[in-house]
Formats: structure tokens, C-alpha cells, sequence
């Protein structure tokens, strides 16, 4: 008796779990994407005001933020980054890791098409995150997917990966950076990669309909998404705009619904505009001064300790974006609360004029010294930021020149560890080790890019990559955070928020962190 | 004709071959390549390497320039990097684009600007003249990016009007059409007839300046007479070259117009090439700049033997 009331216990609590997972599971999907509408109607045409064009829409080989920020619409990873960084299931249902932290096992979503028509499967995503992984083939996030050794498909429905190291972040790695599941081969094909300038082949909620360099980029509703009723408009189209005047003037007269700012302050003159509304959300960007210690006065921690204590980061804001976003300490705004050490711990924030000028004395700059501060052509809020630098440097004896170059020239100085004093703009990155790892790691696992060569900082960034539990990672990330404030090889300013403008007939439009376009598939027009 | 034709096109190709070897070694003296730009800050060794050995920037560069030469002979001008189509077809498209808003351009500046220019000179020294010449000093000295906000933020707030910012070509909707390019156009036209009045006016003073005038009037020719059956037909060569060197200060001058109003032109095709270190798109483009030209001086010197037989090759 005593037997059978006990299996019918575990019959039950089997039950209860497997139906707890199940709610679970719903509850997470109907949060993919951002907050459901009950209220949601389907149909039509959003026009949307771009300041950032693509070069190409090829994610597995164009690394620009300007291209991420669309082809979410059209291609899908296994999971999807939530507005708090973390890794939510999307095209994987479930995942569970091995005890000892070197294999994943995923399971994926049945009925999923390609925007070609076939059904995905195992294989598919086989072969997608390796194509991604292998270096021969070129991809920017092939040194992401290092620690993988093998990815196999046991069947139809199962990925597993394999690693040779510890990953904890692996599920985040899978998001919509780089690549996406495409079908099973497509790269075999000749001009495969600029045909993804015609026709998409994800399996994402949107499919690429026409994209006019210079012009438009237009996406319509893929019928077949595997998210029943979802997208709501059915086409969304993006008009590239060459400044922010345009973009005001389109505003003001409904040529566009929505539209982000680069520089918020931009937007101000919108504030009254009837019909139209603002909307100010945190962002995961961060608007940083690196040191690279490959110069001659930077390689001496002391000077880069020095400008740190000199720079007053609010007043950079302030002249840069118009104090439109959050001053940072050493994490983005979008993650402070997950991933930053508490503002309060974080040494040479607060300017400290006597102490840097001691400082630069002990590191043989009693008179001062002379300085290159490089800005990019383009990028408008580095200018107000580089000359309140140069007045705020000036005051401990440190003579600042703005050089302005070209991005090409940026990019190119950046990638051969040539960056000197630099204003830089980061782009988004969801998680601590994809927002650190590459730049800080000492060499030949990262690219430190600043030269800094920190072992304590490198062992840091290891450990926080294998680690899976979140409160490790947060003391691991945390200590790591402490180090860099204090040697300072990069001086994270702030980050800005991000400004859209939405005309009243949008609805729903949730703005991710990321600045990529997430919140068009739950968007939905009232007219 | 047949040996003037003959020198003229030797020169010619003379002039788009080094024109061909400047623009590709300028390209590849600019610091950064295609392969820095796709991985930005991501950057990896491996993928890098890899990249440049997809797009051959890890073959010297004398072989690099030998095959675009063999295609560029072979009438191909090779494919964009970033949007895998044929150059000749985006240079196409984009010129097409560009060729509307210089023709209407210059079809306006010269509808406004040599009559302007006609009615200066006859009346040199007289308010018009006066008021004619602030109008040529204003066109003249307002940068045309200067020109195109105003009237975007004049559009914008006065009529409560803006233009369309997705590019329409004329045979899908006509009316989309003019009201992209209404701007634009009236944008460069202002400069271009100021241009155009002034010199108008210059040559048409300096004419009527000269001998054959006086005596036209002393045997009793009327004044219109003598102005525009002798002294405009007088002006019509130095004309005719102005409006050849106007076209192609058009066609090279759109790039600050085309990308203030999004349009898809030339001049936007070869900037976004260089940004983005497009070298097939940029080396194609400006070959074909440079075609344009010449074949636009080529045109203006023919021209001359059919308003003047003197000047007949």
C-alpha cells in the first residue's frame, strides 16, 4: 500500500514538475521579443528613420552594430538576449549542461521554418554554429565559439555542443550577435554571402523583401513564423537618413513612426510636437577614452591613473550628449544592476586634482606632458566631449591635441593595438565576458587591444567564462572590474540613453537596451 | 574630323588608364581595408586572415591592379564586396539617379540663370543689374549643404511639408519622383544660376563693349536686334563650354546634395565605397567619372564646329 500511494506521489510530483516546466517555458515565451499586447491589431506599414546604415545584411560576416541592429528581424539564434542580458530559449526549447560543465545538450523547437520554406532541424543548426565557429570561414564571432569542440546532432530535434573548456556563457553566445541558424549547406553555394543582400534565409519574424543601398531596407511579414499571430505590422521598412535634421523634419511631418537618435539631444525639439512622444530607455552602449599603453607616457600605470582622476565624467556627459544618459563606473548602464561593481567600490572615479598632479610628478611629468586625444569624423558627441577633456586635463599640466580621423583609420589603428589615447564608442554586448573578454585577455586567447597584458585581470576573464552560477560570476566580474578601475587601461565615461521617437499610432514598441530592432516584432500600429 | 576624333580618343584612354592606376593606388594608401570594417572591434586574427585571402588582399598588389585591368578590358568592372552586384549595374542604377537631378538642374539654372544674366548685361550699371548681381553674389557665396537645410527646415515648418526619403524612380511613381527631387534640384540650381548670370552677364558686357555693336546701332538696328541676333549668338561658344564645365560640376557636386536628401546617386555610391573600402565599387565608379568627363569635353568640342564652322576640326 505504503508502496503505491508512493508511486502515485512520484506520479504526481513528476506531474506537477513537467506542468511547472511547461508554464515555465510559456511564461518565457511569451516574454521573447519584449511584453505581449492583448490589445494588439495586425497589419500594416511602419516606416522607420535609420541614421545607421548596413554595409551588408550578412550576419555571420559583417560584424557593424549598424547591421546587427536589423537582421535580428530576419535571422534567429538559440536563444534570445532579454532587456536584462540574459539568455532566454528561442529557437532551442530547453538546454540542460553535463555535471562537469563541458557538454550542452539543447533541445530544439519543432514546426520552426526558414524563410526558404524548409523545416529546421538538428542539422541545420549543426551546421550553422559550425560554419560560425571556424575560422577559415571568416567570421567575427568565430572567437566567441572557441571553447567549442564539436557540435554534434544526435537527432532530428537534439544539438549537443561539446567544449573543451568550461563555458558558462555559452547560452548567451548563441543569441543574435553573429550568424543564426541558416539552412544546413547554404554557404556551399557560390556568392552565397552577398546573395543574403537579396533574400534572407533565417528563420526570424521578418524576411528581407528589398535592400537599396543608400536607400531603403525593406522587410515583410514571413507568414510562416513559428510564433503564431506574431508579427503584427506587415512590413516594416527602414529609410536610411543622412543627419538628424532630416530625421526631425520626417518626424515632424509623418514620413516616419519611429526613429532612434544618436545624439538624444538631437530629439529635443520634438518634445512638443503633437502626435509624437519621446521615449528615453537605458542602454547597454557606453561611451569609453581607452589608454592604450603601447604609448610612450600611457605604458606608466601612474599618468593613465592620473587623466582618470582628472577627467569629471558627468561634465563630459553633459557637454557630449546633452546629459541625456547615465554616468558609469566600469559597466554599462543597461547591466549595472546584474553585472556592475556598486559604484561606490569603484576606485578613481571622483577627480582628484592634487593626487593626479602627484601622480604624473612620480611618473616624471612634474611640468606635465603633451597628448594626442584621437575622435572619429562622424561621431558628433565626441567633439564637445574631446574639448571639455582638453580643458579638464589642461588643469593638471596635460596639453591635450584632438585629432579627428576617419573610422577606416580608427578601426585600423584599434585592430593593431595602435590606439594611443582614444575616444571610443562600444558597441552593444549582453554579457560581462562578450563585453571584456576579447579586449582584455592577454594575448593569444584576447586581442588586448590596449596592450595592457594584466595576468590577474586574464585569469579573471578565464574564470568568469567558464563559470556558470551567476553570484560566482558576479564576484568574479566584480573583482575584475575593481582591477581595471584602478589600472586603468580604459575609462568608461557613460553610457547614453537611447531616444526614439514613435509616433501616437505606434503601439507596443518596447526599446531594447541593445539599440537592435527586437521591439518591431510586437510592435503594432493603431491606425 | 575622322584624325581629330582619332587624337581625342588616344588621349582619352590615355587619361582613363593613369586615372585607373591613381584611384587604385589611392585606395590602397588609405589606412584600413574591407576585412577591418566587417569585424570592427570583434577583431581576429584568424577571421582576418581569412577575409583578406577571400577578397585577395593577401596577393601583391601588381597583381591585384593587373586583374581589374584584364576585367575592366574585358568590359567587367567586377562585383561589390559588400552587395555582390555587378559595379556596372549600381554605377547605373546610381548614375541614372544622379543624371536626373543634373539635368533638371541644369535645365533650371540655365531657364533662370542666362536670361538673368542677359537682361544684367543689357542693363549694366541699373538697379536691376544691381539686384541681379546680389542675387548672383548670394547663390554664389551660400554653400549648397547650407542651401538644402534651409529649404528642408524652411519646407518642413513653413508648409508643414518634407519630401519622401525612400528614392522613387520616375517610372514607378512620377509624382514621388518630383517631390524627392523638388529640393535637391532647386538646392544646386540656385547655386548654378548665379554661376550661369554672372558669366552671362560678363560676356554679354564685354560684348556689347566691342566695335560691331556701335556700328550695328549707328546704321539703325534695334537694340533687341543687335542683342539677341548678334550678341547672344556671339556668347553661345563660351556658353556652350560653361555649360559643359557646369554638367560635370554637377555630376561631381551632387555627392554633398544626394546624401542631405538620401538620394541614391553616384556621388553616394562612391562615398559610401570609400567608407566602407569598397575598392571594386570606388575604382568602377570613378572609371566611370572620368568616361563622363571626357566624353562631356568631347561632346562641348564638337559642338563648337556646329555653332562655329570656323572652329571645325
Amino acid at each position: 500500500m505504503n508502496a503505491r500511494i508512493a508511486g502515485w506521489a512520484g506520479r504526481l510530483a513528476g506531474a506537477a514538475i513537467a506542468a511547472m516546466l511547461a508554464t515555465t517555458a510559456l511564461a518565457q515565451d511569451a516574454m521573447l521579443y519584449g511584453k505581449s499586447d492583448p490589445a494588439a491589431k495586425s497589419g500594416g506599414k511602419l516606416m522607420v528613420g535609420s541614421l545607421t546604415e548596413p554595409p551588408a545584411l550578412d550576419p555571420y560576416h559583417q560584424g557593424a552594430d549598424a547591421r546587427i541592429r536589423v537582421t535580428v528581424l530576419a535571422y534567429q539564434g538559440l536563444f534570445y538576449e532579454d532587456a536584462s542580458g540574459q539568455a532566454v530559449p528561442l529557437l532551442a526549447e530547453s538546454y540542460a549542461m553535463s555535471a562537469d560543465g563541458l557538454s550542452y545538450t539543447f533541445k530544439l523547437r519543432r514546426g520552426v521554418k526558414f524563410h526558404t520554406g524548409q523545416v529546421m532541424t538538428a542539422a541545420d543548426v549543426k551546421y550553422s554554429y559550425d560554419y560560425l565557429r571556424d575560422s577559415k570561414n571568416g567570421s567575427p564571432g568565430a572567437g566567441d565559439l572557441s571553447t567549442v569542440d564539436s557540435i554534434e546532432a544526435p537527432d532530428d530535434h537534439t544539438v549537443v555542443f561539446r567544449l573543451s573548456r568550461k563555458n558558462g556563457l555559452l547560452p548567451i553566445t548563441l543569441t543574435h550577435r553573429y550568424g543564426g541558424v541558416i539552412p544546413k549547406d547554404y554557404f556551399a553555394t557560390p556568392d552565397a554571402r552577398t546573395r543574403l543582400n537579396e533574400v534572407s534565409v533565417g528563420t526570424g519574424p521578418f524576411k528581407l523583401r528589398q535592400f537599396r543601398q543608400n536607400s531603403v531596407l525593406v522587410f515583410e511579414k514571413f507568414k510562416d513564423y513559428w510564433q503564431a499571430g506574431l508579427p503584427h505590422v506587415d512590413e516594416v521598412t527602414f529609410a536610411f537618413m543622412p543627419n538628424s535634421a532630416a530625421m526631425v523634419v520626417a518626424a515632424q511631418n509623418r514620413r516616419i513612426d519611429l526613429g532612434i537618435f544618436t545624439r538624444p539631444q538631437d530629439a529635443e525639439q520634438l518634445a512638443r510636437v503633437p502626435g509624437v512622444r519621446l521615449v528615453r530607455t537605458p542602454s547597454m552602449n557606453q561611451k569609453a577614452i581607452d589608454l592604450g599603453s603601447e604609448h610612450p607616457a600611457l605604458k606608466d600605470v601612474r599618468v593613465r591613473q592620473a587623466i582618470a582622476l582628472a577627467v569629471d565624467k558627468d561634465a563630459v556627459m553633459k557637454a557630449s550628449i546633452a546629459g541625456y544618459g547615465q554616468v558609469i563606473g566600469t559597466m554599462v548602464a543597461g547591466m549595472q544592476d546584474r553585472w556592475g561593481l556598486p559604484l561606490a567600490e569603484v576606485p578613481n572615479q571622483k577627480p582628484d586634482l592634487d593626487r593626479a598632479r602627484r601622480l604624473l610628478a612620480e611618473a616624471g611629468h612634474p611640468n606635465g606632458l603633451e597628448i594626442e586625444l584621437t575622435t572619429i569624423i562622424g561621431y558628433d558627441w565626441m567633439d564637445a566631449g574631446a574639448v571639455t577633456i582638453a580643458d579638464q586635463l589642461q588643469r593638471i599640466g596635460i596639453k591635450v591635441n584632438i585629432r579627428k580621423i576617419e573610422l577606416g583609420v580608427w578601426v585600423r589603428n584599434f585592430q593593431s593595438r595602435q590606439m594611443g589615447f582614444t575616444f571610443n564608442d562600444w558597441p552593444s554586448s549582453p554579457d560581462p565576458s562578450l563585453l571584456f573578454y576579447r579586449h582584455f585577455r592577454a594575448q593569444p586567447l584576447g586581442a588586448d587591444f590596449r596592450n595592457w597584458n594584466n595576468a590577474r585581470a586574464s585569469e579573471l576573464l578565464d574564470r568568469g567564462r567558464e563559470e556558470s552560477d551567476y553570484a560566482t560570476r558576479r564576484g568574479i566580474y566584480n573583482e575584475f572590474q575593481k582591477i581595471m578601475a584602478e589600472e586603468v587601461p580604459t575609462i568608461m565615461m557613460f553610457s547614453a540613453d537611447l531616444l526614439t521617437v514613435e509616433r501616437d499610432r505606434v503601439r507596443n514598441h518596447q526599446q531594447h537596451p541593445t539599440g537592435w530592432y527586437f521591439g518591431l516584432v510586437k510592435a503594432w500600429l493603431a491606425e | 574630323m575622322l584624325r581629330f576624333l582619332a587624337s581625342r580618343l588616344a588621349s582619352s584612354l590615355l587619361a582613363a588608364a593613369l586615372s585607373s592606376l591613381v584611384v587604385f593606388a589611392l585606395m590602397r594608401a588609405v589606412p584600413g581595408d574591407i576585412v577591418a570594417q566587417m569585424l570592427g572591434q570583434s577583431g581576429d586574427a584568424a577571421a582576418a586572415s581569412a577575409l583578406r585571402g577571400f577578397f585577395g588582399l593577401d596577393r601583391p598588389i601588381h597583381v591585384q591592379f593587373a586583374e581589374w585591368v584584364g576585367q575592366v578590358l574585358q568590359g567587367d568592372l567586377g562585383r561589390s564586396w559588400y552587395q555582390g552586384k555587378r559595379v556596372s549595374l549600381l554605377v547605373a542604377e546610381a548614375f541614372l539617379v544622379t543624371l536626373e537631378v543634373a539635368l533638371a538642374t541644369l535645365l533650371l539654372a540655365t531657364l533662370v540663370g542666362v536670361p538673368l544674366g542677359v537682361l544684367a548685361g543689357i542693363m549694366e550699371g541699373s538697379r536691376v543689374d544691381a539686384a541681379i548681381q546680389v542675387f548672383n553674389l548670394a547663390g554664389l557665396s551660400a554653400p549648397v549643404f547650407w542651401v538644402g537645410l534651409m529649404l528642408l527646415v524652411g519646407a518642413s515648418s513653413i508648409l508643414g511639408w518634407s519630401p519622401p526619403f525612400a528614392y522613387m524612380p520616375p517610372s514607378v511613381d512620377l509624382a514621388d519622383n518630383i517631390a524627392i527631387l523638388v529640393l535637391p534640384v532647386l538646392s544646386l540650381a540656385v547655386l548654378q544660376a548665379a554661376a550661369y548670370s554672372h558669366f552671362v552677364r560678363d560676356c554679354m558686357t564685354a560684348e556689347l563693349r566691342r566695335e560691331y555693336v556701335r556700328a550695328a546701332i549707328a546704321k539703325g538696328l534695334s537694340p533687341a536686334r543687335v542683342h539677341f541676333r548678334h550678341v547672344l549668338r556671339n556668347i553661345l561658344i563660351p556658353l556652350v563650354t560653361f555649360m559643359g564645365l557646369i554638367l560635370i560640376q554637377i555630376l561631381g557636386g551632387t555627392v554633398v546634395i544626394e546624401s542631405l536628401f538620401s538620394l541614391p546617386g553616384l556621388g553616394r555610391l562612391i562615398l559610401s565605397g570609400i567608407q566602407g573600402r569598397d575598392y571594386p565599387v570606388v575604382q568602377g565608379a570613378l572609371l566611370f567619372v572620368v568616361a563622363i568627363a571626357i566624353v562631356v569635353n568631347l561632346v562641348v568640342d564638337l559642338l563648337y564646329g556646329l555653332i562655329d564652322p570656323r572652329l571645325r576640326p
